[in-house]
């Protein structure tokens, strides 16, 4: 085994120039606009849903609609916060508010949509559209989360990947209810909660294979 | 890319830590307080010149952190070798995360989050070595055949020799000569000088005491 002094010795001599992070809010900013760039380009190529004038009336749909973007921009934040390890983990909390605001609110358009639930309203090609609007927004996102936060991994792997999860989730959702028109409550329930369900658990899965690796020693002859 | 980003990085001014402020606050701690203060201001110096590949002020920055990363690790671990190796991850994961350090922000709570961090790691990973795995003793395992169960044979040896030692020296001696060195009642005599009678009597009582001790300590256990 080696020794804390040559330990050291081997640090010291391999110590490369890195960059800092910038500031917190700084790349959470960066990250939801790249976010708001894919629901731009998603909303260009693919069009708002049919009803959206519509539904932007509602009053609970543009709750929940707030709601989510609101959960989305928290708890990115609150990622990039709590990835740092001098940095409390209460904000981890930040996005509960908007979480539970947003889940009330699919709670109850379920309730009220329940009722005029048609199964014929249910086609495969929209399904499958709505599916790609899913994968179109929460892989990218996700892909770019894990990439700015994979400094993380050896201090708070779990809370990280849930709080980024979360994030991607509650954006995902709302592109999800921004571009398709479905009147099947139980599809968007899936959606929202399968998405967030499978994200959070992936998330959690993978944040715990990531606490195995351990940081390696710099090889002397790398860079 | 090392020059390009090494330009990037903002001009360093210092600010109070925490820390500072709070011993400004309290007089009666002044003293102890403004020499952890100084300790981290000393501290962010070093980790910023590193971040910036000063490997002098980084060698001094860990030579200086690794008393106190001791005295942190072993709150929780009582091995030494426990101790090393968390002191060890903790430094190998300041040179990970490095760049994740602000020097605007007092380097100690930064230092305290990653050493609490390997900390529970390995508290963690011991806790599940320790319900996975059983250590073996191998003086609990037998088998069938006599000549497997040498630690039996131990263990009762064992027992007779403390108990032989509890014996008054007479009786001692008299199973000694007689019974371990196998000696003869003329040759014990001649050995020990004591007469032939006294022998027999002293291994009678003898035997009688260690058949008390043994049958005493047999329903003990």
């Amino acid at each position: 085994m080696i020794t804390t002094p040559d330990l050291i010795e081997a640090l010291a001599t391999n110590v490369t120039p890195v960059r800092r992070l910038r500031p917190p809010l700084a790349r959470a900013a960066f990250w939801l606009s790249v976010a708001a760039a894919i629901l731009v380009l998603l909303g260009v190529s693919h069009g708002a849903r049919p009803d959206l004038a519509q539904r932007l009336q509602e009053p609970i749909f543009v709750a929940g609609m707030a709601a989510s973007l609101l959960t989305g921009v928290l708890a990115a934040i609150g990622a990039f916060l709590v990835s740092l390890p001098d940095r409390s983990r209460g904000w981890l909390l930040l996005p509960l508010p908007a979480l539970v605001v947003w889940i009330s609110t699919i709670g109850y358009g379920c309730l009220t949509d329940w009722i005029d639930f048609d199964a014929g309203s249910l086609r495969m090609g929209e399904a499958a559209r709505c599916f790609a609007t899913l994968v179109l927004t929460s892989v990218p996102l996700s892909l770019l989360m894990f990439v700015m936060l994979r400094h993380a991994a050896p201090l708070r792997p779990t809370p990280v990947a849930l709080i980024s999860s979360l994030a991607v989730a509650a954006i995902t959702a709302s592109a999800l209810s921004l571009f398709h028109a479905f009147d099947a409550t139980i599809m968007i329930l899936m959606w929202n909660f399968g998405s967030a369900a499978v994200l959070v658990g992936l998330g959690a899965l993978l944040g715990r294979k990531i606490s195995s690796w351990s940081p390696q020693l710099p090889a002397p002859s790398s860079r | 890319m090392a020059s390009g980003s090494h330009d990037r990085i903002p001009p360093l001014t210092l600010v109070p830590s925490a820390s500072n402020a709070e011993a400004e606050s309290s007089d009666s701690e002044s003293t102890g307080g403004n020499e952890v203060a100084a300790r981290d201001l000393d501290w962010s110096i070093l980790m910023a010149r590193a971040q910036g590949g000063d490997g002098e002020a980084y060698r001094r920055l860990l030579t200086d952190i690794v008393p106190y990363l001791h005295s942190l690790a072993r709150r929780h671990h009582r091995d030494p070798g426990d101790v090393e190796d968390t002191v060890q991850d903790v430094l190998l994961t300041v040179h990970a995360i490095r760049h994740t350090y602000d020097p605007h922000r007092p380097f100690g709570p930064w230092l305290v989050a990653i050493t609490k961090r390997r900390i529970i790691d390995r508290l963690r990973r011991q806790g599940r070595t320790r319900t996975r795995e059983v250590a073996l003793d191998f003086e609990d395992v037998t088998f069938s055949t006599p000549g497997a169960n040498l630690g039996e044979a131990d263990w009762n040896k064992r027992v007779l020799r403390d108990a032989i030692e509890r014996l008054p020296p007479g009786q001692r001696d008299a199973v000694r000569l007689l019974k371990l060195q196998e000696m003869s009642l003329q040759q014990a005599a001649a050995a020990s000088g004591i007469s032939v009678a006294a022998l027999k009597v002293a291994m009678h009582r003898a035997i009688k005491n260690l058949r008390k001790m043994l049958t005493k300590s047999g329903d003990g256990t």
